[in-house]
């Protein structure tokens, strides 16, 4: 990029050649009005206040239209621009309502009393906006649109299409009587998904949110936290409005990663959980059968004797627990610290094992690191994106903005591997719709391709691959057998969509794969990943900028809990359980003798209620986690927690498993909190206490402190979450350079060796994270599922995720906003098998697997799914869909198999 | 034809929109779009609701609302207003008892005005949908009006 | 001096049946586009830029310079286009729709030349949508010319490939704006792009595209069958060649008159008859809506671009509105500022709101009371300002009527009894 110069009102200025000129004058704080530009947005040249005179150029020109060129000499003041700009000013005024009721920052107001506009008679226009009957909509359920409050400068409208590349606003009528428009004429019944991008560019209020709208007045204190959101691994930043000690908006923090200032539904309307009155706010502890009120003394002593005498009649093995992806890497460490040292074995999981264990457990075997490999920005500059098993626009809303960016405004390549529709397909190149259950077949096939058509990277598998040739002649004599017609049998994909996908990817130069749970959530979950990376070896489409493997984290904080971890195989910063130098390490960090620390792997989630259930476990202590709702085989994992003798479950509201705890904890929502999150693009993230929490509840690293002190053994004096992290940075290296002082304005990427390091945005450059630092193929066959359909179970049925609702939706259904979208349980059935079972739409159904049986199910008709398949979200409580799904376990990575379960359906 | 079968003459291609626009109206006896239509057009093109409504509402020669079999589009502009194009307008609301905007009670015909058709060699002008009428007075008007109603 | 007609461009209409192709061939129809097939692409575009060939839309600019632009921009883009303007709106304006219903070929054979010239292999003709006529012409052309060859793969064995279709506008005056008539034809609302960039870098599509209208094409194939000296051997130095005039309002022989460059107000009065009932003239607005209002003071000047806006007037599309004694130049300003408030997309303020603000004010001026002088002082400079400040030319244009008729009819506008 060339640097030139340029002056402005004869001041020099730096710039670089072909920028925007307005943007150049706005970074030399040079303010020029504007109100229709934003730096996130094309420019659109409707306000014209940034009108200025350019030497050599014909009149006024608007500056935001302008590509600066060396030499340019501009004036952006003078006596008639600024009278130009009060005239224009003065015009929008005419059919403005310029009511302003202290909600959101008004930008065109400020601009009226800069111009003395303010004082009526200044003006020259009568005022017009009553007479044009400018109309209100306030049909959807989060926003609210006034056009007389609005001056058309079209940032809602690009915000909506560039930004987060929905395209769902336009305009009705045209000159005077035109506005903003959702749907035909009615935002409630567009396809307006509330993500709230629009409200956030409004420079006049004319958007707004519906949420806490009385109780906002920006000039009567409000305090304003950044933080972080709750909900997905986006990782998005925000900044939480408080207001009388209570969150009243959150908004996107612009220019800032990952995010950039976008959020989704849930980031922008999701946080009126943290008030909900359903809050925990004092210890219960159950006697004879109900829940009572208790001091912490008291719950916290019993909890501490309970474990204790548990331990001391069944041995150490006898305890476990579940971390929680929900809280922050602070908590998990101490919680992680507990039963390593306090319970004394390595029986801590958590989620993770339900979601992306088996992605983790390939890219590990194969890559070294289990993380994702690439920046989340990078999908915005992707030319290929190879898409997974992964609703990403639902589960990770902000990150297909960027995918979808890259597909609308560079025609990147989408191709979509998933037997469901998902929104995604709108802007895909290819879908690919496999059966349940053949990915593996699929994939094979894929490499096929790739390998006959000599597409392969044969530098790449010489230096970065274990093996090199040896290796992938092994993998080439596999998946010989895969034919094109072969595949398509299988999978009933369509050889030539099939052969074309494949030849896309390998002859992409920025070809990013993103990962989801319709491939780790399977028996093949491992296996199926192994196929991923086959193929990203053979074509060297990984480590570089723009090209890799990348799991989106369902949850806030799922990487960061492994990272300092919070799991039966390894230690923080993902070294080994067995490996000994390790623990003397840390328990040198500890200050605790080596022997104290069990060198043998511990159970994993679903191992450890099998173990309850044959009393391996007696005890267990479960921190933000909800299995009475999201382990697979439910009917078993209830019999398994019914026959524990002490449970803890330590949360922010009542859910389907506190029924059976014996001890309840109250702990603090995220607002709540201080700590750090870590992102799916490695990214350690601050968490900011934006508000006070309710009743005695209390953060929940403090209470696993306080069990750890009172069962005889206490985990440290930290005066402050970052005097955790501290020890975490000591323990896990690839935290090592990361302190909170370097997190005050942005995020670091892991690795972080040392102080000095910036953060690692790509993965993989030089070496992988193996032994030998070398890529190892793993050619795996397809095999038939164990679990098909038969005569008595003839569909499969898929489980997943919507938009609207969040995992056990314990946080999302205690949103108004969020509900009123979505909430209501359903099974997709495809036309075909409607008829054939004799069932309607909006038919109420009982669905009816080997394991358990749900009723009252509706019934909603759709192509989305194959004949033979049904989907069903797993959020609500009402519909607890894992009654039905299995709990035999992928043998490496031991996660379930949430999407494939052979069912019937009955009227 | 269905609403359907005209749409699917088209391209899935957002370029064809107007022309999806036009075809659908004029399919229409009471020339106007249906919502119905509306939908499936947006259906059709994978584009959004506000895409197609947006447009709908632009452009002049379409209309969201039933309207007559017959739109007259009496043309207002400077040369036919120069040659008393305001007589025409008041002896055709007084003829079809509407006003400029209104659709005759019969459902017969819908009076608009149009910007300049382009026929100022013989203005004042108007059209009945597809035909042309020119150097209209009243005598002209009558007849004219004449041969539509039957 | 009165003069006659010279027709070049309009020298079939009523000579041919424009639904058939073969009376065009034997009127030496194609054989341009022969000739231009046989020329190097670059070779088109020095012909048509030494022949001075100018913009009949309105502007002006040399047709030549324009498709040197656009054949030149994004060498890597994968598809060139050319679009006809044949948005034909502005009022007063008829001149294309002549040429679209009498001699469709012509223009045809003129879009397949720009093509060429570029190398653009696909094409469009936006035409308005109440040009029935215009539209049905054009259609059986453009059939008859696949059928003969002219259009299509490899025309008449040249190994070009040119496909042309039509695209239909549906009413809004300001699609006639080249930006704003390639956001239509991708099917969405008129509403203007910013410039840069303009259409011959990104145009229809985001691909470099020539937009060239009606008249401007169907003069292509005269100069490359005749030669730029045979062009300019009509008109002036700096506007060569014809133009087509259409003459309306109180004159005995309204229509379209094809003169060369140059000739005078006058003159074009007398050729379509001279003022109705005998009556003295007393203004023209010249160029339509986005024109301007002359005054008896200008029927000696010469119509080109260039003599007319050195005297403050426009040539425009070629429209000549007449008036007469006794016919109230207020009604029509009026009328034009309607028509503009009316057409404003809305997109920026100035032309949104002052489109509005004028036609209120322009009301004033009528009802009496107050200081009317200053108040057309004001519409002006408001004008002025929307002149200075608008995105697209539909806001630069109020300016023209409104100042013109101010500088010659101050006194009648600022009188009560209108």
């Amino acid at each position: 990029m060339k640097q030139i110069t340029i002056t402005i009102d004869n001041q020099k200025i730096n710039a670089t050649e072909g920028a925007n000129l307005l943007q150049v004058a706005k970074d030399h704080d040079i303010a020029i009005p504007h109100l229709c530009y934003h730096k996130k947005l094309s420019p659109t040249g409707a306000c014209r206040l940034c009108i200025v005179k350019i030497e050599g150029q014909r009149g006024m020109v608007a500056s935001c239209a302008v590509h600066v060129s060396d030499g340019m000499k501009v004036t952006a003041f003078d006596e008639e621009l600024e009278e130009a700009r009060k005239y224009l000013l003065d015009y929008l005024l005419s059919e403005h309502n310029e009511e302003y009721d202290g909600t959101y920052h008004d930008e065109f107001r400020e601009l009226i009393y800069k111009y003395g506009l303010n004082n009526k008679e200044n003006r020259r226009f009568p005022s017009i906006w009553k007479e044009l009957g400018y109309p209100a909509d306030e049909t959807s359920p989060v926003l609210a649109y006034d056009a007389a409050k609005c001056i058309r400068c079209f940032r809602c409208i690009k915000g909506c299409d560039e930004v987060q590349g929905k395209n769902v606003l336009s305009f009705t009528n045209r000159g005077i009587l035109s506005y903003i428009i959702g749907g035909f004429d009615k935002w409630g019944e567009s396809e307006c998904d509330g993500c709230g991008e629009c409200i956030q560019l409004c420079p006049t209020g004319a958007i707004v949110e519906k949420p806490h709208r009385e109780s906002i007045n920006i000039e009567n204190g409000i305090k304003k936290v950044r933080s972080t959101c709750p909900y997905c691994g986006v990782g998005c930043q925000l900044e939480l409005w408080v207001q009388d000690g209570k969150v009243v908006r959150s908004n996107g923090v612009e220019g800032v990663s990952p995010n950039d200032g976008r959020l989704c539904v849930k980031g922008r309307f999701g946080y009126d959980y943290v008030s909900h009155p359903d809050r925990l706010t004092t210890p219960l502890i159950k006697k004879d059968g109900k829940f009572a009120e208790a001091s912490w003394d008291e719950a916290l002593d019993l909890v501490a004797r309970k474990f204790g005498e548990i331990k001391e009649k069944y041995g150490r093995k006898s305890l476990a627990g579940y971390a929680s992806a929900k809280t922050t890497n602070e908590d998990n460490y101490l919680f992680m610290k507990l039963v390593r040292l306090v319970f004394g074995n390595n029986n801590v999981d958590y989620c993770t094992r339900l979601c992306h264990a088996s992605t983790v457990t390939a890219m590990l075997r194969s890559l070294g690191d289990g993380a994702g490999s690439n920046s989340i920005e990078d999908y915005e500059t992707s030319d290929c994106m190879l898409v997974t098993g992964n609703n990403m626009i639902e589960t990770h809303p902000v990150t297909a903005t960027f995918v979808k960016y890259a597909a609308q405004r560079h025609d990147a390549k989408i191709i979509i591997i998933d037997p469901k529709w998902t929104p995604l397909v709108k802007d895909a190149h290819i879908w690919l719709q496999p059966r349940l259950g053949s990915d593996v077949a699929l994939l094979n096939g894929m490499i096929r391709v790739i390998v006959k058509e000599d597409l392969i990277d044969r530098e790449f598998i010489e230096k970065r691959v274990e093996d090199g040739m040896e290796a992938y002649e092994a993998l080439k004599a596999l998946v010989e057998k895969y034919t094109p017609e072969y595949t398509e049998e299988i999978t009933g994909v369509p050889a030539e969509l099939m052969q074309e996908a494949a030849r896309i990817y390998a002859k992409a130069e920025r070809p990013l794969i993103a990962t989801g749970m319709g491939y780790s959530q399977q028996v093949t979950g491992t296996h199926n990943v192994f196929c991923l990376i086959n193929m990203m070896l053979i074509t060297g489409q990984i480590g570089r900028e723009g090209a890799g493997l990348n799991p989106p984290r369902g949850q806030n904080n799922v990487q960061g809990v492994s990272d300092v971890g919070a799991s039966p195989f390894t230690y923080p910063g993902y070294i080994s359980v067995e490996d000994e130098e390790n623990r003397r390490k840390v328990a040198k960090v500890w200050g605790v003798d080596p022997d104290e620390l069990d060198g043998e792997k511990g159970l994993s989630t679903v191992e450890i209620m099998q173990a309850a259930y044959d009393g391996g476990i007696r005890g267990m202590y479960i921190m933000g986690e909800n299995p009475m709702l999201t382990d697979p085989n439910l009917n078993h994992t209830e019999e398994a927690i019914k026959k524990l003798e002490f449970l803890v479950v330590q949360d922010i509201f009542h859910t389907e498993t506190t029924p059976y705890a014996d001890v309840i904890l109250p702990a603090t929502a995220f607002a709540e909190s201080e700590g750090t999150y870590v992102n799916s693009d490695r990214r350690v993230l601050r968490v900011r206490k934006a508000v006070d929490p309710p009743g005695e509840s209390r953060q929940d690293w403090e209470i696993v402190a306080e069990i750890a002190r009172r069962m005889g053994k206490p985990l440290g004096n930290y005066r402050h979450e970052s005097d955790i992290w501290d020890e975490i940075a000591k323990t896990a290296p690839i935290f090592a350079g990361i302190s909170y002082d370097r997190l005050e304005q942005h995020g670091i990427q892991w690795p972080c060796p040392d102080k000095g390091h910036p953060g690692t945005a790509t993965l993989f450059e030089e070496r992988f994270n193996t032994p030998n630092g070398l890529g190892k193929l793993h050619p795996v066959d397809y095999a038939e599922q164990s679990e098909r359909a038969s005569e008595e179970y003839p569909l499969i049925l898929n489980t997943g995720r919507i938009l609207y609702q969040y995992h056990s939706s314990t946080m999302s259904r205690r949103n108004k906003a969020l509900t009123d979208f979505a909430n209501d349980a359903y099974v997709l059935v495809h036309p075909t098998d409607a008829s054939k079972f004799g069932i309607a739409d909006r038919q109420k159904v009982k669905i009816i697997s080997r394991r358990g049986e749900i009723e009252n199910i509706s019934v909603n008709v759709s192509e989305e799914v194959l004949p033979g398949e049904l989907f069903m979200p797993f959020h609500y409580s009402e519909a607890p869909v894992n009654r039905l799904t299995r709990d035999e376990l992928d043998p490496y990575s031991k996660i379930a198999p949430f999407k494939l379960s052979a069912v019937r359906i009955e009227a | 034809m269905s609403i359907k079968e005209i749409i699917k003459q088209f391209e899935p291609e957002q370029h064809n929109l107007l022309h999806i626009l036009h075809a659908l109206q004029d399919a229409n006896p009471a020339n106007y779009i249906t919502g119905e239509a509306l939908e499936e057009t947006a259906r059709h093109l994978g584009i959004t609701k506000s895409s197609v409504y947006g447009v709908a509402r632009y452009y002049t020669m379409f209309s969201l609302e039933p309207r007559g079999k017959y739109i007259i589009r009496v043309c207002a502009s400077p040369v036919c207003e120069l040659l008393r194009a305001n007589e025409i307008i008041a002896l055709l609301e007084e003829e079809l008892k509407v006003k400029t905007g209104e659709t005759t009670a019969d459902g017969m015909f819908t009076l608009e005005l149009s910007e300049c058709l382009g026929q100022c060699q013989e203005a004042p002008s108007m059209m009945i949908n597809d035909k042309v009428y020119n150097s209209l007075d009243r005598g002209r008007i009558r007849e004219v009006l004449k041969s539509y109603r039957g | 001096m009165s003069i006659q007609e010279t027709r070049i461009v309009l020298k079939n209409i009523g000579k041919i049946d424009p639904y058939r192709i073969e009376d065009y061939i034997n009127a030496g129809g194609y054989e341009g586009l022969k000739k231009a097939l046989q020329m190097k692409p670059v070779d088109i575009i020095d012909e048509l830029m030494d022949a001075g060939l100018r913009g009949r839309g309105g502007a002006g600019f040399s047709t030549g310079m324009k498709q040197k632009f656009t054949s030149e921009s994004c060498q890597r883009c994968p598809q060139r286009y050319v679009v006809v303007n044949a948005d034909e709106g502005e009022p007063g304006t008829f001149k294309d729709r002549v040429i679209m219903e009498q001699d469709p070929h012509l223009y045809l054979e003129g879009t397949i030349i720009a093509a060429r010239a570029i190398q653009a292999t696909k094409g469009y003709i936006y035409i308005r949508g109440e040009y029935h006529e215009s539209i049905k012409a054009t259609q059986k052309a453009i059939e008859d010319a696949y059928a003969a060859g002219f259009l299509g793969k490899d025309i008449l064995g040249s190994g070009f490939d040119f496909d042309v279709e039509i695209k239909l506008g549906a009413g809004s005056y300001l699609c006639g704006e080249e930006l704003t008539m390639l956001e239509s034809l991708e099917g969405k609302r008129g509403n203007p792009r910013i410039k840069p960039p303009f259409p011959a870098e990104k145009g229809v599509f985001g691909m470099p595209t020539l937009v060239n209208n009606v008249e401007t094409l169907a003069n292509a194939p005269l100069i490359i069958l005749h030669g730029k000296d045979w062009y300019r051997k009509y008109g002036t130095e700096r506007s060569p060649g014809t133009k087509v005039f259409t003459i309306s309002g109180q004159v005995n022989a309204p229509g379209h008159y094809e003169v060369p460059f140059g000739v005078s107000l006058q003159q074009l009065i007398d050729l379509a008859g001279g003022i109705r009932d005998g009556k003295r003239f007393k203004a023209a607005l010249l160029g339509g809506a986005a024109g301007t209002f002359v005054d008896a003071s200008m029927l000696d000047e010469r119509m080109t671009y260039d003599n007319l806006r050195e005297k403050g007037a426009t040539l425009g599309s070629g429209a000549v509105i007449v008036m007469a004694e006794g016919d109230p130049v207020y009604d029509i300003l009026h009328n034009c500022l309607r028509f503009f408030r009316h057409e404003s997309c809305g997109k920026c303020v100035p032309c949104r709101v002052g489109t509005t603000q004028l036609v209120l004010q322009a009301d004033k001026l009528k009802e009496g009371g107050g200081d009317k002088e200053a108040l057309l002082k004001q519409m002006v400079r408001e004008s002025e300002i929307m002149a200075g400040t608008s995105l697209c030319p539909l806001g630069q244009s109020p300016i023209l009527p409104l100042e013109s008729a101010a500088r010659y009819f101050s006194k009648e506008l600022c009188t009560t009894q209108h």
